[in-house]
């Protein structure tokens, strides 16, 4: 210990010989040149084309300034923007009861299975959304897999099946595919929480649903509420598997119009609106998200 | 022991780079042939396993690229994207694409496309009027078809032997069957847009103008309110699937016994056993539409006259018959009466068993003028 300390201070110092050494290099814009390609990233990447999607939302199809857009995606898209904020709340919140319910076992249970499924977990993280499209459209179609074992077991009749390829199959799919991932996040933050608060519970006569509530998930409440912020934004913009799933129905997401829009009639105007209408539903989440960063710092 | 050993990995070095320089100096005589495609994953398949090597056989110092952009008009639209961004380039990167009949419309209007199928052996093959006229936009010279493919409502005669033989019929017989009748509406894929399209020409009896004569009249569009009003309650009656490969899904799992498909795809899986073998295929009164898929050039392609090798190549009565009629199900795009000495009678059998020329002749129709399909699709939404 001593020692590392005393290794630590020497280095200390030889650091300060060296910054001296080489004052005559560092001016006041070194560290501006420093950041400057991360910023320039995030600048040309991320900034300008929101800030231009924002832009042209506004611009009519006669290219002067106007609500024209707004007014044809409210006419025509209103029901989507509903559906959308309505099966991403709803699916943000299953997964995350589900995630914080599956935290629990694995951080409680020592046992042989929690170790198993500790493994398997984790599979949906690393397949892409087409592939869980695909998976699903098989799964959950009227005479799909699991619409048969209903029948065989005697539950359904299969020609009046149970149908899955509305809401009910897409908050299926978004939950399959994120509660994982949220495991992964909120899981990490358990292990950190000590065994004696538990243990001190325990002791004084908690059972575990107090555990929970009053142990766990306040002492982990930043990643849980990061874990649904992060779900909640890749959720409203995701694509590939609403599309794949109830591509040609309406109500469907926002992104499904947007593909429309550009693909079918090249009226970008339009598409940049409803990338706004996913931009106000994602913000608040994502001021929160930025907040509670900052918050935290850089030593947390 | 450890000089042996830096030996033998300079030796390593100096012939990896060797071989390096000298594969170099063989390349750059070597062209690369950029060839992007839209279109679904058999048009992939079709550049990569099939086209690109044989094209390769033909003319060894030409290795051809392919890049696919993606199904339906999306794909045909990151085609017209990148060829605008390259617009004012001397050499873009596109050497030879293929494309939807709507590419041709913005194509022709940003003056992208090089003027170049006159010049060919195989023109005098081509007698398809889609050739010479894209949506209402003339195009002649500007592209070659290099197949044609035609929406149909395949079903299935275990469940439904005796189908309905027209729209009129169809409305009839969905109110009886619930939710037997599948397509994917406007946004999941062409099948479902022709099928759309098909309904307001049969309400409106205004085929000819819109998809031949026009012209473009706003007034029109008000005359759609009650088509498109009586579709969205046909619409109560049937299941909306995902897309074109979700409609034969459903038909192939029996969920339900009819709906529009694309003759080719239709008939691919059926050769490779995705569907029940007993279905089969109709093309209702007053008809449905289909379209071609067009070859085009670039002005500023890098490789002007390989590309034209290449699209000569495709459309050569040999390519035709084996790979794009044979091998890929599709109706040929060069007349069908230079390819018969190389079909076999049981391959022409097959694709004109249920759906025969005359019938093509009479209920094959074209998607709606540019301007219509645009108003029409707005329409529908």
């Amino acid at each position: 210990m001593g020692y590392s300390l005393k290794k630590e201070l020497n280095l200390k110092e030889n650091k300060k010989e060296v910054g001296e050494k080489y004052s005559h290099l560092t001016s006041p814009l070194l560290p501006y040149l420093l950041v400057l390609p991360a910023v320039m990233v995030i600048v040309l990447l991320y900034l300008y084309p929101f800030l231009a999607s924002f832009w042209k939302s506004f611009i009519g199809k006669d290219g002067i300034l106007s609500l024209s857009n707004y007014q044809k995606t409210l006419n025509l898209y209103r029901m989507d923007i509903i559906f959308t904020f309505g099966v991403t709340v709803l699916s943000t919140l299953i997964a995350t009861c589900l995630s914080i319910l599956l935290s629990v076992y694995l951080k409680l249970s020592k046992s042989w299975l929690a170790k198993q499924i500790g493994i398997l977990y984790r599979l949906p993280i690393f397949l892409p959304y087409v592939v869980v499209a695909q998976m699903m459209r098989s799964f959950l179609a009227p005479h799909g897999i699991l619409n048969l074992i209903l029948a065989k077991s005697g539950l359904i009749d299969i020609e009046n099946p149970l149908q899955f390829f509305n809401w009910v199959g897409l908050t299926f799919g978004f939950v399959w595919k994120e509660a994982p991932f949220m495991v992964l996040i909120i899981l990490a933050g358990f292990q950190m929480i000590d065994d004696s608060y538990i243990e001190a519970a325990k002791s004084v006569g908690a059972k575990l649903p107090q555990i929970i509530t009053k142990i766990l998930v306040p002492m982990n409440k930043s990643n849980i509420l990061v874990a649904a912020t992060l779900v909640f934004c890749s959720l409203v913009g995701c694509f590939s598997f609403p599309y794949m799933l109830i591509g040609g129905k309406t109500p469907g997401t926002i992104t499904i119009d947007i593909a429309h829009r550009v693909n079918y009639f090249g009226d970008y105007g339009v598409a940049n609106a409803l990338g706004v209408f996913s931009y106000l539903m994602v913000s608040l989440l994502a001021v929160y998200y930025i907040r509670s960063m900052m918050k935290k710092g850089l030593y947390e | 022991m450890f000089k042996t050993l830096k030996r033998f990995w300079l030796t390593l070095l100096s012939i990896v780079l060797l071989v390096g320089l000298f594969s170099m100096s063989i390349g750059a005589e070597k062209v690369k042939l950029v060839y992007m495609t839209a279109g679904d994953v058999n048009m992939l398949a079709l550049g990569q396993h099939v086209l690109g090597p044989k094209f390769n056989e033909k003319f060894p110092d030409v290795s051809v690229m392919t890049v696919h952009t993606g199904p339906g008009n999306a794909g045909s639209r990151l085609i017209f994207e990148k060829m605008l961004a390259d617009k004012d380039k001397e050499e873009g990167d596109i050497d030879v694409a293929i494309v939807h009949e709507i590419f041709l419309k913005w194509a022709m209007e940003e003056d992208l496309l090089l003027n170049y199928a006159k010049e060919l052996e195989t023109w005098k093959y081509i007698t398809s009027p889609f050739a010479k006229n894209a949506l209402g936009v003339n195009v002649e010279g500007y592209c070659m078809p290099m197949f044609h493919s035609q929406t149909v409502l395949a079903y299935n005669p275990k469940y439904l032997p005796d189908p309905p033989k027209s729209y009129a019929e169809l409305v009839e017989w969905v109110k009886k069957n619930p939710g037997k009748f599948g397509y994917n509406g406007i946004k999941g894929g062409m099948s479902g847009v022709a099928f759309s399209v098909g309904w307001i020409y049969w309400k409106t009896g205004k085929y000819e103008k819109y998809a031949i004569t026009g012209p473009f009249e706003e007034t029109e569009i008000a005359t759609w309110e009650q088509p498109v009003k009586e579709l969205k309650e046909f619409d109560k009656y049937v299941t909306l699937t995902g897309g074109n490969v979700a409609t034969l899904d459903a038909l192939n799992r029996g969920e339900i016994w009819i709906g529009p498909v694309w003759v080719d795809m239709f008939l691919s899986w059926l050769a490779e056993g995705k569907l029940d073998p007993a279905s089969r295929i109709i093309l209702p009164e007053p008809g449905m539409p289909g379209q071609p898929m067009h070859f085009v050039i670039p002005k500023n392609s890098p490789h002007p006259e390989e590309a034209k090798k290449f699209v000569e190549f495709v459309t050569s009565p040999m390519t035709q018959a084996e790979d794009i009629v044979k091998r890929f199900n599709w109706y040929p795009g060069i007349d069908g009466s230079y390819i018969k000495d190389f079909v076999p009678q049981e391959t022409f059998d097959t694709i004109y068993k249920d759906v025969t020329p005359e019938m093509l002749a009479k209920y094959g129709l074209a998607f709606p003028l540019g301007d219509y399909n645009t108003a029409m699709l707005e329409a529908l939404e």
